[in-house]
């Protein structure tokens, strides 16, 4: 065997292969700072999420009906939230699909909730709660319809939070949402005339939030019930929401038809904002994502009809917490 | 009171970590200067880990847009060109995971053509070493995959530190390991399955 100095330069000569040639070098990199640039204007609003992760690592996610944190990081874009998050609500959650946005797309929808179209109205049942800060985790369960699940590895956690259930309706208002459809050239007919006043109900119980003192965050709270109008196609209605997010018209058809959107939630992510991937975590598929600049991270997942939402610093970490969940 | 613009030379002249300090309270122009310092590195860098141009430079223009978005934390230093080689190496990373999707969904695994035009019969010894070597670097881990192209781009053991968020004097050690697992899984790959 080579020694370790002689095994490193043997490996670099091999490596070496890798560099580009001169007919592959990049274009003049004037040319390159000037796409930067031109995508730069078109993304300002892409910080959002960034401030709203941060303020997320100072305090326990305060309330239910940003579900998870994932969520909360696409959603921080107010575009995709009026124009998506209503749609969303049509899933159950018990797996995740990852989506990734363009900037483009994303100031496209910003804009247009600027111009207050919603594809509907959202009436929520009842008072909004604040949540609850509580001593313990056992004080946290008394409060709850499940038993909340506490990682081995952090010592207790900072701050406890119990998030209240909430109840709402979207009432769907087709003239605005094909509006909205046809703003983003998309086909608004995709959306059928017999959505047109119907409702979709969602019902979503209280959850725990555990904040710990390094940033670590960990929310749990049960997976939404959501209750369709009868006769409703999901999956063209999935193909609208795919359309609308930016995917071209026969990958939206062709996903679409393929995702099974009774049981599936997808999760818009921002370009350049983070990198994502599926991995497994506490024995189920899970969704990972970090910032781009290593930063940040977070985990998604389902177990038990129960949706977990880890954030803290690196991936790694975040895993071998999971895997300590008593 | 108008404040004064540095001119242009004495922007180059400046550290990384002085610029960073001027691009977030605004000035363009620091943002330019690192841009040119160290775009084709972080270019052959990405061009290394995808052997394809244009995804190397679409993941750099995302690179340098997340410099230019990012809000640094004031009063420390920053290791710049370690922080760019951190994100480029995530970004890459995300290009590849994006392409194995588009392969899945198309059910066709197709080798990523490079776009540059060479002798046909170079080009095909040329593209299956490069595929077998990506190959294998896929099955390190990517802080090895990290460690072994930065220092085949020539950086020190100082930066490399840096640059992967090691301790200085474990960098030898890392380096040798690294070489060692990419030896053992190019031989695999070499031998096929």
């Amino acid at each position: 065997m080579a020694e370790p100095e002689e095994q490193v330069q043997e490996v670099m000569e091999i490596l070496a292969d890798l560099a580009p040639t001169a007919a592959e070098r990049s274009r003049p990199a004037a040319q390159a700072l000037a796409r930067v640039r031109q995508a730069a204007a078109g993304q300002r609003s892409a910080s959002n999420w960034r401030r709203m992760l941060t303020m997320l690592r100072r305090r326990a996610v305060p309330t239910t009906a940003l579900v998870v944190l994932l969520l909360l990081l696409a959603f921080s874009f107010p575009g995709v939230r009026a124009a998506a998050s209503d749609f969303l609500g049509l899933f159950r959650v018990e797996k995740f699909a990852p989506l990734s946005i363009s900037a483009e797309q994303l100031a496209l929808l910003e804009e247009i909730s600027n111009s207050g179209l919603y594809p509907g109205e959202l009436v929520m049942e009842g008072e909004q709660g604040e949540p609850q800060a509580v001593a313990s985790v056992a004080e946290a369960a008394a409060l709850v319809d499940f038993t909340p699940r506490q990682p081995g590895t952090l010592a207790d956690p900072e701050r406890i939070f119990v998030s209240p259930g909430s109840s709402g309706r979207l009432i769907i208002d087709l003239a605005s949402a094909r509006a909205i459809m046809d703003q983003v050239g998309v086909d608004p007919t995709l959306l059928p005339d017999s959505l047109d006043g119907e409702e979709i109900s969602v019902h979503m119980d209280a959850g725990v939030s555990q904040a710990w003192a390094d940033g670590t965050a960990l929310t749990q709270v049960p997976s939404p019930l959501v209750a369709y109008p009868e006769g409703v196609d999901e999956a063209a209605l999935g193909e609208a929401l795919l359309r609308v997010l930016g995917m071209d018209p026969r990958e939206a058809a062709r996903l679409a038809g393929s995702i099974d959107w009774t049981t599936t939630l997808l999760v818009p992510i921002p370009e350049g904002v983070a990198s994502f991937g599926e991995v497994p975590v506490d024995g189920q598929p899970g969704l990972a994502l970090e910032s781009l600049d290593g930063e940040h991270a977070g985990l998604l997942w389902q177990r038990d009809g129960i949706v977990y939402a880890l954030s803290g610093r690196s991936v790694d970490e975040l895993l071998d917490i999971a895997a300590s969940l008593d | 009171m108008v404040e004064k613009r540095p001119a242009a030379d004495t922007v180059t002249a400046l550290s990384d970590s002085a610029l960073l300090v001027r691009l977030q309270q605004g000035d363009e122009a620091s943002f330019e200067t690192l841009f040119y310092r160290h775009y084709d590195r972080v270019y052959g860098l990405l061009f290394r880990l995808l052997g394809n141009r244009g995804e190397a430079e679409d993941a750099a223009q995302e690179v340098f847009l997340t410099l230019y978005r990012q809000r640094f934390r004031t009063g420390r230093e920053h290791n710049v060109s370690a922080w760019l080689y951190r994100v480029a190496m995530n970004t890459g990373y995300n290009t590849l995971r994006g392409r194995r999707r588009r392969w899945q969904r198309n059910r066709v695994l197709l080798p990523d053509a490079t776009d540059a035009p060479v002798d046909p019969a170079e080009r095909v010894g040329q593209v299956e070493t490069r595929a077998l070597v990506r190959a294998t670097l896929s099955r390190l881990q990517p802080r090895q995959t990290q460690l072994l192209l930065l220092r085949q781009m020539g950086l020190s053991y100082a930066e490399l530190a840096e640059a992967c968020d090691v301790a200085p004097g474990s960098v030898g050690t890392l380096l040798s390991r690294a070489a060692a697992a990419f030896r053992q899984a190019y031989d695999q790959e070499k031998q096929g399955p």
